[in-house]
């Protein structure tokens, strides 16, 4: 947060987001997105994960901790988890986390779950590029948190 | 963050990849490296032209050597491209093939970004986060599970039988079960097939016979699998074998005691789709296998009331008949399992406006088989239900397929199997035959031939869906709009066949249970790759073949099952595989018993010692996904190679650097 | 009430190896283990004091031995729970079913102050949890405020955890270093708890037990509750209510349409 008092020239916020993504079906969309030379907002970085069941919503909290502006959940669509239902778990957790979110007064948007599949690289893009807006506009998760 | 073997301090080796231009036109690749080199326990960088090449490779193991490194980081392309190779690669110079960790910054990186200091940024930082999380790799090895000799094949049909005869004809057992009382499936209920009209049932019963008779087929029809355990090599399956109240060691199938039945002729055959009666004591068709008779308990006088003149038991000589037969169940334990459950005919009963199942002459597909069949209902003359020789007969395409409200798909043979119907028809009668189609699909070799010869056949037709049937006297109309003309039709018949969309059997999803297997969105069982794994399932050791899988004419069925066929016999002769050791393992002295994990596995991999009082994983059940390890409230699961710490370590990774570049 | 009660225990406990409910020690009240023969003129009914964790270690110390347990509302519905993650044996167990009072209702501000089964007491109507609806008319930025000053109450004494009979895990993801950074007072918010939180999500009957044990009166509960309230109306799951239904977070069920969930806009 810029003090009045420092006259440290602060770079302009960036947000920065982690993304959870399947190694099945979303991982492989982003990796279409490559191969489809799509371009989206630089501020995701991916962190690969076998099926989005394994995200548990301690990981998501821990990412806004270690302060991730935003924390982007992408598993497979229902009914094609790798992993056969899976990402049922995940279509319960990161909804109600998102619920407490609200409740605690942080807001639920910064983070988001979809489903995006293999073939999917154009909705991975369009989503990325619309959440790094989302978070963009929130600002900086220390306005909310304490992290680190 | 510690190594885990505390006592090697982790001497990291990063090689950042140029992909030629696809990733140095980006990124700074020498940047990258150089950045690289000032992270903690990178001992040594180095960029490579192509790191996936031969040359490439050959770099990487010579600097594992050279520089004794015991972790490695490669920056490149997605590692669903390469990391097997690497690991491969690893493994050769004699390091742990899981001591490695990819950072993608083609796909994630230089492909989709523009600006050159954003993309060199981000891929800094996924370096560093791989250089975090790697010193955290533990190394694992692949297990070895045996595969044992036999396969279980489920369904009947011509998939069935010849997925079973391959498999059989190798030297292999198999297990083969029909809920039905004879295997056949759909494909005996078939008069002619398209398109060289050869007769379905002389082109079957032979391959039925042979499944029946052997040496390394045990048949058990009337029966099913009520639940697998187990994992590929090892599954132990329960079946369970209904009462036929006939001793099939004991039956000669002379049908004797199909003609004393009192209740001969009086019950709809299943296999004659209700256009002809059985008795309660029956044998399904004549070319049935196992050529066994059967009392069906739900008629059978005795078995409803407890009260019968029992005409069969004294018909029969040998005595076969046992009307205190009991459920029995088998349990036998098989190496491979084949799905091939097929298909059945889509429920009209959401589609009333066609009058199947309440006008007598709304026929489907497979009835208008039995009708032409010779050995069917009316020996093969083609009359409506009160003995008259049709004047008109209307073929309707597409009930209940191609329709949003219905089936959104294709069942892709019915256009063709109208076709030859409408050929049958008109060799058998002198009747007018009107086909109401959207559009013909005749895509198949000698289809479209068989397509143009029978339009010279002197058929009618109209372009357009039925969309309707009434019945007025004698006659049914049938209303469509004809596209071509752009305008209502209504054409009166005297018999209405409808070509009735394919769908998976009812009782699918709980099939699809027992195997833990996926489904795709049309309801069929999902193979593991639409184009190049169109066999396999998700779960190993387990294949499809034939409808199951999705509508197929028979040559596709035959291919598909003999595919199926083909990668179960790889795994048996193989007689080993190799499962990946990326699995959970439950931290017992952590573990407080709750068995939320139990509930969360999609695989049924996880039990509970009730005694000791904690969860374990049967590891050869477990695909890693772990979803177990994050419902554990207490953490007391590992997902090895997707631990929290090495998660969190990437997590920090990232986010570490990201705050530098926001200070810098 | 308490006669009633103490009939009905006499009357039981031929044929139990022992009775588990509350007794008067002092000026308060705590959980005590019956015997066949032992003097019941200190029974008590309190709105405090859970006993299914006290039950919890007693079946666990005699696997063999069949208890009756004296059971309010939320008594009953946290044996449910915990039955269905192997923590309590209901074939072992008898229950004996309360209702709560109007003025214990209104203490605990219960909404269901009552088991399935009523053996002793009047079943009354349950409060209201309007509070809920109160909390979340502020806007966004004032609930932020509200927990931020909440929390920096918190000593980290884990008496919430310790008190709560669903927190039987061996060891606790709180104390972990890895989730929870330790060695810090107040814990760095939210980490410690919002994971909490989350471990109550159909498992928290809102005995309240929690928010009544915390020395800093952190209202813990409105989090717990409002969750509580999203998982019956979503997804129709009653904590507490049938033991045969499988732990709703790990179940199959899933989220069909993600706005089903709607978080306050505000
Ligand atoms: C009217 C009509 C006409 C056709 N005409 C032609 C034609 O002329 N030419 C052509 O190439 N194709 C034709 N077909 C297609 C052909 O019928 C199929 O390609 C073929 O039957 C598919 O074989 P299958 O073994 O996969 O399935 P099925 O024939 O459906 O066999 C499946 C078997 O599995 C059994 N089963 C199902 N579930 C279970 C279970 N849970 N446990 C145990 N057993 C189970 C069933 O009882 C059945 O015996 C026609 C189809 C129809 C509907
Ligand atoms: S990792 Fe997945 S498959 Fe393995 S035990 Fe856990 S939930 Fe089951
Ligand atoms: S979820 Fe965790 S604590 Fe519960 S049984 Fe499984 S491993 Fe043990
Ligand atoms: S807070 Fe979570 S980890 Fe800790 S005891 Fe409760 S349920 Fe277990
Ligand atoms: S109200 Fe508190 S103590 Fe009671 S069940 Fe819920 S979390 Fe546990
Ligand atoms: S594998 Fe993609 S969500 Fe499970």
């Amino acid at each position: 947060m810029s003090s009045p008092e420092s006259n440290v020239q602060q770079p302009p916020y960036e947000p920065k987001i982690i993304g959870f993504l399947c190694n099945w079906c979303s991982y492989a969309g982003a990796d279409l997105a490559g191969t489809s030379r799509l371009s989206y907002p630089p501020n995701i970085r991916i962190v690969r994960v076998q099926c989005s069941g394994r995200v548990s919503p301690e990981l998501v909290l821990k990412a806004f901790h270690e302060g991730a502006d935003g924390v982007i959940v992408l598993g497979c669509h229902i009914g094609d988890c790798h992993y056969i239902d899976g990402n049922h778990r995940t279509s319960k957790r990161i909804p109600m986390l998102r619920q407490l979110l609200a409740y605690a007064g942080i807001e639920p948007d910064r983070l988001r779950l979809e489903w995006v599949s293999a073939a999917e690289g154009e909705r991975f893009a369009t989503i990325v590029k619309e959440f790094t807006e989302t978070v963009r506009e929130l600002g900086p998760i220390k306005r909310v948190m304490v992290t680190g | 963050m510690t190594p885990t073997h505390a006592s090697e301090k982790p001497r990291i080796g990063v090689f950042v990849c140029y992909c030629g231009s696809n990733i140095a036109a980006t990124v700074d690749v020498e940047k990258v490296a150089e950045y690289a080199a000032t992270l903690p326990n990178v001992v040594f960088t180095q960029t490579n032209k192509y790191t996936c090449s031969d040359p490439g490779q050959e770099e990487i193991r010579k600097a594992i050597i050279e520089h004794k490194l015991n972790r490695v980081v490669i920056a490149a392309c997605s590692p669903r491209m390469h990391e097997v190779t690497w690991r491969r690669l690893l493994q050769g110079t004699g390091l742990n093939p899981y001591l490695l960790q990819v950072a993608n910054i083609r796909e994630h990186v230089s492909w989709v970004h523009q600006d050159r200091g954003e993309a060199t940024q981000k891929a800094k930082e996924l370096v560093a986060a791989a250089v975090e999380r790697v010193p955290l790799h533990e190394p694992l090895e692949p297990r070895q599970v045996k595969i044992a000799p036999s396969t279980l094949i489920v369904g009947g049909g011509i998939a069935g039988i010849q997925a079973a005869l391959d498999i059989a004809n190798a030297g292999y057992h198999v297990y083969l079960v029909e809920k039905q009382p004879s295997i056949g499936g759909n494909m005996a209920k078939l008069d002619k097939t398209f398109p060289t009209l050869d007769c379905a049932q002389c082109i079957l019963a032979p391959k039925m016979v042979d499944a029946g008779r052997h040496e390394n087929i045990t048949l058990f029809s009337y029966s099913e699998v009520v639940s697998v355990e187990g994992h590929v090599g090892q599954f132990r399956v329960r079946i369970k074998r209904k009462p036929r109240y006939v001793k099939e060691d004991v039956c000669t199938g002379c049908g004797l005691c199909t003609q004393a039945c009192v209740l001969k002729d009086r019950i709809p055959s299943e296999f004659e789709m209700g256009m002809g009666k059985r008795g309660a004591a029956y044998i399904p068709f004549p070319q049935a296998v196992p050529l066994k008779a059967i009392i069906d308990a739900e008629h059978c006088l005795l078995l409803t009331r407890g009260k019968c003149s029992m005409k069969c038991v004294k018909a029969c000589g040998p005595g076969a008949i046992d009307f205190k037969q009991q459920e029995e169940y088998v349990e036998v334990e098989v190496g491979t399992i084949i799905l091939a459950t097929g298909f059945e005919l889509y429920d009209m009963s959401a589609l009333p406006q066609y009058g199947y199942g309440r006008y007598d002459n709304v026929l489907d597909g497979l009835q208008f088989e039995r009708l032409c069949n010779a050995s069917g209902p009316t020996e093969g003359r083609i009359v409506t239900k009160d003995g008259r020789v049709p004047e008109s007969i209307a073929f309707l395409h597409c009930i209940g397929s191609r329709d949003e409200n219905t089936n959104p798909y294709c069942s892709q043979l019915c256009c063709m199997h109208n076709l030859k119907l409408a050929h049958l028809a008109r060799e058998k009668t002198h009747a007018k035959v009107y086909q109401f189609y959207i559009d013909i699909r005749a895509g198949g070799k000698g289809y479209e031939e068989f397509y143009k010869r029978v339009q010279h056949e002197g058929i009618h037709f109209i372009r357009g869906k039925g969309s309707e049937v009434i019945q007025d006297g004698d006659k049914l109309i049938v209303r469509a709009e004809d596209t071509l003309l752009g305008k209502v039709v209504e054409v009166p018949v005297d018999m209405v066949v409808l070509a009735i969309g394919m769908v998976p059997p009812k009782d699918i999803e709980n099939v699809a249970r027992i195997f833990n297997i996926n489904r795709s969105r049309d309801g069929f069982f999902m193979e593991a790759h639409p184009k190049l794994r169109p066999a396999e399932t998700n779960v190993e050791g387990v294949f499809l073949a034939g409808a199951c899988q999705g509508p197929k004419d028979i040559p596709a069925t035959v291919a598909h099952a003999s595919a199926a066929a083909a990668q179960a016999l790889s795994l048996m002769s193989r007689g080993q595989a190799t499962i990946e050791p990326i699995i959970a393992e439950v931290i017992a002295e952590k573990c407080s018993a709750c068995g939320e994990c139990i509930v969360a596995c999609p695989f049924k991999a996880i039990r509970m010692d009730e005694e000791a009082r904690h969860a374990y994983v049967v590891s050869a059940m477990c695909k890693g996904c772990g979803t177990c390890v994050a419902a554990c409230p207490s953490k007391s699961i590992k997902m090895a190679h997707f631990t929290d710490q090495q998660l969190i370590a990437e997590i920090e990774g990232i986010l570490g650097r990201m705050s530098e570049y926001e200070l810098a | 009430m308490l006669e009633a009660l103490r009939k009905k225990i006499q009357e039981i406990m031929p044929q139990v190896d022992g009775v588990i409910a509350l007794r008067r020690v002092g000026k308060g009240t705590a959980p005590h283990l019956f015997l066949p023969g032992d003097d019941l003129s200190e029974l008590a009914l309190s709105p405090q004091f859970p006993l299914p964790t006290p039950v919890r270690i007693i079946q666990a110390k005699y696997p063999d031995k069949r208890f009756a347990v004296v059971v309010r509302g939320c008594d009953e519905r946290q044996l449910v729970e915990m039955a269905k993650r192997r923590q309590i044996f209901l074939d072992k167990l008898t229950m004996i079913g309360v209702a709560c009072t109007k003025e214990q209702a209104e203490y605990c501000r219960c909404e269901m102050p009552f088991p399935k089964q009523v053996d002793i007491g009047e079943t009354v109507e349950g409060i209201p949890q309007t509070f809920l609806d109160d909390f979340l008319a502020k806007p966004r930025e004032e609930r932020l405020a509200f927990w931020k000053h909440a929390f920096a109450k918190c000593i980290k004494c884990y008496g919430c955890r310790n008190i709560c009979p669903e927190c039987f895990c061996k060891e606790c993801v709180l104390e972990d270093n890895l989730w929870v950074t330790s060695g810090t007072v107040p814990p760095p918010f939210p980490m410690f708890h919002l994971i909490r939180a989350m471990h109550t999500v159909g498992k928290c009957v809102a005995c309240g037990e929690c928010e009544r044990t915390c020395p800093a009166d952190i209202p813990l509960t409105i989090l717990y509750k409002l969750l509580k309230r999203d998982v019956e109306t979503v997804f129709h799951y009653y904590a507490g209510a049938d033991p045969n239904e499988p732990p709703l977070m790990d179940s199959t069920i899933f989220l069909a349409d993600m706005d089903m969930l709607h978080p306050p806009r505000r």
